[in-house]
């Protein structure tokens, strides 16, 4: 089984977009959605609503940055703090390219950091590149599914 | 004693040993002149008898050698000795009454000197309570003073009423100057006198010491100038009477070399009265009289009375003057300093209006230096001259500077022809060259001299006065009027003031750096909000009308399928102008990193890229190969010239070839570089709407943009502290340039 795509994102229409444009690239991950920093971060360390889920840290993280009540920034910190999610692919979705962000995302150690495009198709693109790389390309960090698949095949 | 037996004695007296070689009367050196004992002479004048008594012993210690009758002595010093505790040190003579002596009556004063009491007798004038000539002097003169205007009434008052007290054939008071020559200022004299009035006499016609003793003792009284000195005799072998102290003895002899004087200028009694100001000996009033003339005690004392009266309201009449003066100037000042609210730092503006400060120091020229920058109004020098005036005056590392004949001090003032011959200037930064200058010119100054204003040193090599007092006219040229104390003052004054200016702009400056530091950070947190908050509108505009079309496509009209295509197309432009904006005000914000920027390898690579992305296009590049290296930011310099290149392929396109040179520019000792396309061009007449953000000078349906890049080329351009411009011909092609300081010299 695929391992999920976690997308933290707290616009409903840039949220219906990203789902639109993920599904077009006809990824085959389920693509978990959170609305803010804080179910995030509860998804990630199954806690609160979370507590029960199955184990296993998603594929990729898509992590907008503004986000209610904790912000992109401070769950990729959190996220790098963690032992046992510290290998996490998280890519940094942002609508503008302020300079002080990529500079700050770069020093929390993300992985990738894409400015949402205004045009849709270049959007569905990116997302679409996005996935296929983090999700089906890139070698899978230790504990991750797909290397157990792998294994399993 | 008779007369002859006086002439005697005064004969054996100037053959005694007492005497030291310089004193002898007959024989005046040259060298003598300023080192001549005049205070202590050992001898009086004839007309009169002196005693010394000790301070303390109250006994006799020497008399004069007219004065024989031991009884006699005796006789006074018994009246005198019960005065002496009432004698202070540096007072001038009290008067102790009159005494018969020998059917003689004789008026006694005495005075200290030291350890010593000195006493004088003289015959006795007339006129005693209210007869004597001070109760005069106080019903004549003091209303007379009271009513003077300014210093020259005063004189004149004070010669009238000194010619009628004493009878003096002519009484003249004169001012000294700054070097010691006394102008005539005003006159008072019988028929058959010359008239001094106007003229001058010079510095070295009274001697440092003579002058040190005219401060000290107001009156000097010569009744016969063809006098023989009586020796002082002294009881004591231990004192010398040339040991005595007769600086404020009214009988003191006087130096030989002054006797001669005397003879020269034809006077036979002569008397002065010093007019002293602040301390200083500010003039004399300097009576003459071709016969003798005697001055009893009283009426020498009414014309002591008489010139310290009038040194009084010379010293306030003229601290009147200055404090009026000084008044003007003040408010002068205060109204240059006014209009400096209005107008901006720079103290140049200060010349915009130069009537108020050439009036400020009497002025013909004025001018302000700032560091290079020189503005002048009215008789200057040429500028390069002030300019290296002002720098000289800095490094004098002085608050102010004046003359009244620069080019003694400053040889190349010589050549500016009369004009700034003074110069007063004030210094305001001791760092920067900020230095305000004012010019007078020169004025022919003819000075009358009363006789040639040299000492003669005739064959015999000992000095003499001057023997000649005919009019002898002097021209000095190269010299404007001297400043004033006031003037001077004044220009510290607002030396100060303009200091105080400086200071209260700088703090206003540090006010307005920290607000613009604030509006600054607004700023970016604003184009922060706009990043995010416009941008992700614009992409869900476009996000669901592309979905629409997707979806939906097929079932809508061709209409319907335009209209979207339009909103589409509007979206998506918005976003292209909000990324634009941000990258504009990204370029205003972030910090300059210089470094070595190769413009020929620049504008190449620019070129090449263009030229991929119009492949269909025919362009002709010719990129000159002595470009410049410059020393600013690459990045900013890349987006720069990336604007200007892809402007002109982008406005030439019309064009079946377009042409585009890249050449070398240099302006204001600064380099850069030019590009010139022959495409559209523009109205010269627009060319200020050029480089403003969002202004675009054709119609956005035939030439694409966001109106941008042009204000961000001026903007990299500026914040390197370089230059822009733009020319440009409707139809004929345009021509954009920059140049930056700092330029390196190329491998």
């Amino acid at each position: 089984m695929l391992k999920p795509i976690l997308l933290v994102e707290d616009d409903a229409r840039d949220l219906e977009l990203t789902l639109v444009a993920l599904e077009r690239s006809e990824l085959a991950n389920e693509v978990v959605v959170v609305r803010d920093g804080a179910a995030a971060l509860d998804y990630l360390r199954r806690e609160g609503e979370f507590t029960g889920r199955t184990a296993g840290n998603p594929a990729v993280v898509l992590l907008d940055l503004k986000l209610p009540k904790i912000d992109g920034l401070e769950v990729l910190k959190a996220v790098r703090e963690t032992t046992e999610l510290r290998s996490l692919p998280i890519v940094m979705l942002t609508s503008s390219h302020e300079e002080g962000d990529v500079v700050k995302s770069y020093e929390l150690g993300v992985n990738a950091y894409v400015v949402k495009p205004v045009e849709f198709k270049a959007f569905v693109s990116a997302i679409a590149d996005l996935g296929v790389f983090w999700a089906v390309l890139n070698e899978p960090p230790p504990g991750s599914t797909k290397a157990a698949r792998r294994v399993a095949e | 004693m008779g007369r002859q037996g006086w002439d005697r004695l005064a004969a054996d007296f100037w053959q005694s040993p007492f005497l030291q070689p310089s004193m002898n009367a007959l024989s005046p050196d040259l060298d003598s002149c300023a080192s001549e004992p005049i205070r202590v002479p050992g001898a009086i004048q004839p007309h009169g008898r002196m005693l010394v008594l000790g301070a303390a012993t109250r006994e006799l210690l020497a008399f004069s050698a007219n004065w024989t009758d031991a009884a006699e002595r005796t006789q006074v010093l018994a009246q005198v000795a019960a005065h002496v505790p009432d004698l202070a040190a540096g007072e001038s003579a009290a008067a102790l009454g009159t005494i018969q002596l020998g059917g003689d009556a004789l008026d006694v004063s005495a005075h200290r000197a030291g350890e010593h009491v000195i006493v004088e007798l003289e015959p006795a004038g007339a006129g005693n309570g209210t007869q004597a000539p001070i109760y005069s002097l106080a019903r004549h003169f003091l209303p007379q003073l009271q009513r003077a205007r300014n210093v020259d009434d005063l004189l004149a008052i004070a010669v009238r009423e000194l010619k009628r007290l004493t009878g003096f054939g002519r009484c003249m008071a004169y001012r000294f100057d700054a070097e010691g020559h006394g102008e005539v200022l005003a006159e008072a004299m019988d028929e058959g006198y010359e008239s001094y009035a106007g003229h001058r006499f010079p510095a070295s016609d009274i001697p440092a010491q003579a002058r040190d003793l005219y401060r000290l003792n107001y009156i000097r009284l010569i009744p016969d100038g063809e006098y023989a000195p009586v020796p002082l005799v002294s009881l004591d072998p231990v004192l010398a009477p040339t040991a005595i102290d007769l600086s404020l003895a009214g009988l003191r002899s006087v130096s030989p070399v002054h006797l001669e004087y005397m003879r020269n200028m034809g006077t036979r009694a002569s008397m002065s009265v010093s007019i002293v100001v602040r301390g200083e000996l500010w003039g004399l009033v300097s009576c003459h009289d071709r016969a003798t003339r005697f001055l009893s005690f009283p009426v020498r004392a009414a014309c002591e009375h008489l010139g310290r009266l009038l040194s009084v309201q010379v010293e306030a009449t003229q601290e009147r003057v200055e404090v009026e003066r000084r008044h003007e100037l003040r408010e002068l000042t205060f109204n240059l300093i006014a209009q400096r609210h209005d107008l901006d730092a720079s103290l140049l503006g200060l010349v915009a209006e130069p009537a108020p400060l050439l009036r400020l120091a009497r002025a013909s020229g004025v001018a302000v230096v700032l560091d290079d920058a020189c503005r002048a109004q009215g008789e200057v020098p040429p500028d390069e001259q002030i300019l290296a005036l002002a720098e000289w005056v800095r490094r004098r590392g002085t608050e102010s500077f004046d003359s009244d004949r620069l080019a003694t001090l400053w040889p190349a003032a010589a050549h500016w022809d009369g004009v700034g011959a003074g110069v007063l200037a004030i210094s305001i930064s001791q760092v920067h060259r900020h230095v305000i200058l004012w010019f007078r010119s020169s004025v022919v100054q003819t000075i009358t001299w009363a006789g040639r204003p040299y000492k003669e040193t005739r064959v015999d090599g000992r000095i003499h006065p001057r023997s000649s007092f005919e009019s002898w006219t002097e021209v000095l040229r190269g010299r404007s009027p001297a400043w004033t104390s006031a003037e001077r003052g004044a220009a510290l004054e607002l030396r100060q003031s303009l200091i105080g200016i400086v200071l209260r702009r700088a703090e206003e400056l540090n006010q307005v750096a920290a607000e613009l530091r604030r509006v600054n950070k607004e700023l970016e947190a604003f184009s922060y909000t706009v990043s995010h908050d416009l941008r992700a509108p614009m992409r869900h505009i476009a996000g669901y009308v592309d979905l629409v079309l997707d979806i939906e496509g097929a079932k809508l009209g061709d209409k319907a399928r335009r209209y979207l295509g339009h909103v589409k197309d509007a979206s998506a432009y918005s976003g292209q102008l909000v990324d634009a904006l941000l990258d504009f005000s990204r370029m205003g914000r972030t910090a300059l990193k210089h470094g070595r920027v190769d413009m020929a390898a620049l504008c190449n690579e620019i070129a090449r890229e263009l030229t991929r992305f119009e492949s269909a296009r025919t362009i002709e590049w010719r990129i000159a190969p002595d470009l410049p290296v410059l020393w600013a930011d690459p990045t900013l310099m890349q987006v720069a010239m990336r604007n200007l290149m892809g402007n002109a392929v982008k406005y030439s396109r019309d064009r079946p070839v377009t042409q585009v040179q890249v050449l070398p520019a240099s302006r204001d000792g600064m380099a850069g570089v030019e590009v010139v396309d022959n495409g559209i061009g523009f109205d010269m007449r627009y060319v200020d709407k050029l480089f403003g953000v969002f202004h675009r000078l054709h119609q956005s349906d035939q030439f694409e943009g966001t109106g941008i890049g042009l204000a961000s080329f001026r903007r990299i351009v500026e914040r390197h502290g370089g230059q822009v411009w733009a020319r440009g011909v409707p139809d004929e092609g345009a021509r954009f340039g920059f140049v930056l300081p700092g330029t390196l010299e190329k491998d």
